[in-house]
């Protein structure tokens, strides 16, 4: 499993994070040994139980695993917005801050929109905090929305969307950041089968022109072997990492044996068997 | 519904309502040959309040009170929503001082007025300090609850975006409150309005309570119950005048 | 392996609950250290609050009024709150049931009990006390109105709130109107008004305070205003805490008697931050 992720590493496609005097760790995201648990109302429920997985820069890893398994926990924690229990999480060679960490851009389960403000402030908000002008966060987040398909819905409230166009104001707001490291939790989640298609294809195409490094959650194992370089399976709760199966490029193409094989073998790791048909 | 039938309930019917309480207010008197000082009749009174705004002493009386009430009211505010706002983001803060505000909570602000009188004479600074503490303990009661029940996305959200704890404070939670903190400043208002009222039942150089009281003293009675239905209308007015502002600043919803 | 680790970063549970008392006990020192500074810097300023006298003399002229009229003060102006709230709350639910289940009655009525409501019953003191004097009545006029109000939307609403299926479950009974009016509309009608009641408590002890220092003839009010006008400071914040302890009394030992009486329903009015 290691030797995986190793080889993946090495093989990493023309890493941008790796340009000029390069730290070894630059654009990677580690997870090392975390635990964590929630201890409210005097209930206290262990949820990530020995969690340890390294996603090379520029690489998307997939995280899949039974709901209420900690996924979107595991998001928290990389993203600074919980502190692990014990264990860390290290982005760049260093721990992740607890707080805002401006290499960081992410899409919640939730879409957590603000609904005072319009779609259109919502997504340049976060470009105003770190520092564009006006003008400038508002060309950008134009610029995303049409990316995401909503170029009518700019001026509109969040209450006025359905879920999945809140969900996709939510993902052009996290895009917008241009960040090193985007976290997606479910973001296609409430989107229709078909946009889910097509956003997919959008989502690899403004990948490969930033190359961020990716920590995508998602129910949907073919979504995940389209767009993750690995999939890191998770068990129940208290969840550790069960498995981390490497996507190779021609796995991909859905017309081929190779792809059954990989969709396969991951819905056998999540205790679906392929014998059902 | 049909439009008629509409009509009738929402228009018709209330005013037969209210032409039948003039109509049993104006027989009584007849009947019972009421002197004016006990209860004068409903054209008396709408005589009286005719005979009032033509009056310079009346609108003083009114402007009087009505500054008590927006300088306290402002300063209440001001304070309860910053005091609110730490008890609801600062859990140690919360817990420090929950019990002190819950206590005072209960002197109820009308018990204050014999200490304002005593502090601050019948001086207009009494009636403002005194709406203050009203309006104070109302906000900031609303505001920490407000805080509290903010969705937590939102504050993941700021934090994810780059608002550290001051702007996220300031920007999410005070806004996501917003449409609670509205409802509350409305209540607010009403509490400050007859807070100023009853302190000047009590100790007063001039406004709308003062002039009342003397009225009733006097055994005119007839400007009594004209200067309740100014009180009446002007609390009417500020709930909203508040409550069109409030509206104007949530056009989200 | 990383077990002792979790030990040690797991949150110690039972220290929240203690960490409420401490700092709640070290909010209250702190405000009356605060208190009793002030009335030291004050006690010679001269200015406009030259009259703070310390925690400890309050506290004392607390005791020195326990032991002499506290307690006749306090009959006094209970016996006006408990008539007038009494009073307040059956003429309530009366003219609520018959205006919540008239719709005609509610029709004409309702527009006027509206437009009387925001107006707080303390506009009503100096016209009470022209019709009632300065006794008993005008008060017991003044909590009742003061209750009435805040009752009166509860008891609307509640004798409107006969849920569906219990109107079809009773016409399948065969239950004629006084039955389905005494077996669905009151106990509904009455669980809020129950509410109300509470809600209007601190209504009406407002009431009582304000008519009391107005029309001061007995009760805490009235030895309010005594002090007060002889300028006996202690003895004006003692008689404020004890309208304070009075109000949390009765709040509490009705919030008591309520869930009490209604244990099925899950009063978020209760909490009170
Ligand atoms: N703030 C919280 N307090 C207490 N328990 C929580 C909290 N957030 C999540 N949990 C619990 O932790 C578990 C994992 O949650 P989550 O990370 O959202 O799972 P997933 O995203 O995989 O569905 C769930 O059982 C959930 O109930
Ligand atoms: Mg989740």
């Amino acid at each position: 499993m290691s030797t995986n992720l190793e080889s993946l590493a090495t093989l990493a496609r023309s890493p941008h994070a790796t340009t000029g005097t390069s730290r070894a760790h630059e654009g990677e995201l580690v997870v090392e040994n975390v635990f964590h648990r929630y201890v409210f109302a005097g209930r206290d429920t262990e949820v990530l139980h020995d969690v340890s997985f390294r996603i090379a820069a520029g690489q998307v890893a997939c995280v899949v695993g039974p709901s209420g398994c900690g996924k979107s926990t595991l998001l928290g924690l990389a993203a600074g917005l919980l502190r692990p229990s014990a264990g860390t999480v290290r982005w760049d060679g260093t721990p992740v801050r607890l707080g805002p960490n401006p290499h960081l851009g992410m899409a919640f389960q939730q879409p957590g929109l603000f609904p005072w403000m319009s779609v259109r402030k919502n997504v340049a908000i976060g470009l105003r905090t770190r520092g564009y002008d006006r003008r400038e966060a508002r060309r950008i987040a134009d610029e995303f929305l049409d990316t995401v398909g909503l170029h009518d819905f700019k001026d509109a409230y969040p209450r006025h969307l359905s879920g999945g166009m809140a969900q996709r104001v939510g993902i052009a707001r996290a895009l917008a950041l241009k960040p090193r490291l985007l976290l997606l939790d479910e973001p296609f989640a409430a989107v229709d089968a078909f946009t889910r298609l097509k956003l997919q294809q959008e989502f690899k195409s403004l990948l490969a022109l930033s190359r961020p490094t990716v920590l995508f959650v998602t129910h949907d194992v073919p979504e995940a072997i389209a767009l993750g370089d690995l999939i890191v399976v998770m068990s129940k709760r208290p969840a550790s990492v069960q498995t981390i199966i490497p996507v190779a490029r021609e796995e991909r193409d859905r017309a081929s044996p190779a792809y059954a094989r990989k969709l396969a073998e991951t819905l056998a790791c999540l205790g679906v068997t392929s014998d059902m048909t | 519904m049909t439009s008629t039938q509409a009509i009738s309930r929402r228009v018709l019917l209330p005013a037969i309502g209210v032409a039948m309480v003039l109509a049993i207010w104006e027989a009584t008197v007849v009947f019972y040959k009421l002197p004016a000082i006990v209860l004068p009749s409903p054209f008396a009174v709408v005589a009286t309040l005719v005979d009032l705004v033509q009056t310079s002493a009346f609108w003083r009386d009114v402007g009087v009170s009505l500054y008590e009430f927006v300088v306290g009211y402002a300063i209440g505010v001001a304070l309860g929503v910053a005091v609110g706002m730490l008890v609801g983001e600062r859990p140690m803060f919360r817990m420090a001082a929950t019990p002190v505000i819950e206590s005072l909570r209960f002197i109820v602000p009308f018990a204050w007025i014999p200490l304002t009188i005593l502090w601050f004479g019948t001086s207009y600074a009494g009636k403002i300090a005194l709406v203050a503490y009203a309006v104070f303990f109302v906000m900031v009661v609303s505001t920490a609850r407000a805080i509290a029940q903010v969705e937590p996305t939102l504050s993941r959200v700021g934090t994810m975006l780059g608002m550290g704890p001051w702007r996220l404070a300031w920007k999410v939670h005070l806004r996501a409150a917003a449409p609670m903190l509205a409802s509350a400043a409305r209540a607010a208002a009403a509490i400050g309005w007859i807070a100023v009222v009853a302190a000047e039942y009590i100790g007063a150089s001039a406004g709308l309570g003062l002039m009342i009281t003397n009225a009733a003293t006097s055994l005119t009675t007839s400007v009594v119950i004209a200067g309740m239905i100014v009180i009446g209308v002007v609390g009417a007015g500020v709930s909203a005048l508040i409550g069109a502002a409030s509206r104007a600043w949530l056009d989200y919803r | 392996m990383a077990t002792p680790a979790i030990a040690a970063h797991a949150p110690p549970r039972l220290s929240l609950r203690a960490l409420r008392v401490v700092l709640g006990v070290a909010g209250v020192v702190v405000a009356i250290g605060v208190w009793w500074l002030l009335s030291r810097l004050l006690a010679h300023g001269g200015g406009v609050i030259n009259r703070l006298p310390p925690p400890l003399a309050v506290f004392y002229e607390l005791v020195h009024y326990a032991r002499g009229d506290l307690w006749r003060d306090l009959v006094f102006s209970l016996r006006v709150f408990a008539i007038g709230w009494g009073v307040g709350v059956v003429l309530a639910t009366v003219t609520g049931l018959v205006l919540g289940r008239s719709q005609l009655l509610g029709d004409i009525f309702l527009p006027i009990v509206e437009a009387i409501r925001p107006v707080s019953s303390i506009v009503w003191v100096p016209l009470s006390i022209v019709w009632f004097g300065f006794g008993l009545t005008s008060k017991v006029f003044l909590v009742g109105l003061a209750v009435y109000l805040v009752v009166i939307v509860y008891a609307i609403d509640g004798s409107r709130r006969v849920p569906p299926d219990l109107e079809r479950t009773a016409t399948m009974l065969g239950m004629n109107e006084w039955q389905r009016f005494v077996s669905l509309v009151l106990p509904g009608t009455l669980t809020e008004v129950l509410i109300g009641s509470r809600v209007a408590l601190m209504a009406g002890w407002g009431t009582v305070i304000v008519a009391e220092l107005v029309a001061a003839d007995s009760g805490l009010g009235a030895h309010l205003i005594g002090v007060e006008q002889s300028y006996d400071v202690p003895a004006v914040m003692a008689a404020m805490i004890c309208f304070g302890l009075a109000g949390f009394v009765m709040n509490a030992a009705f919030s008591f008697v309520e869930r009490r009486l209604t244990p099925w329903r899950h009063d978020h009015a209760t909490e009170t931050s």
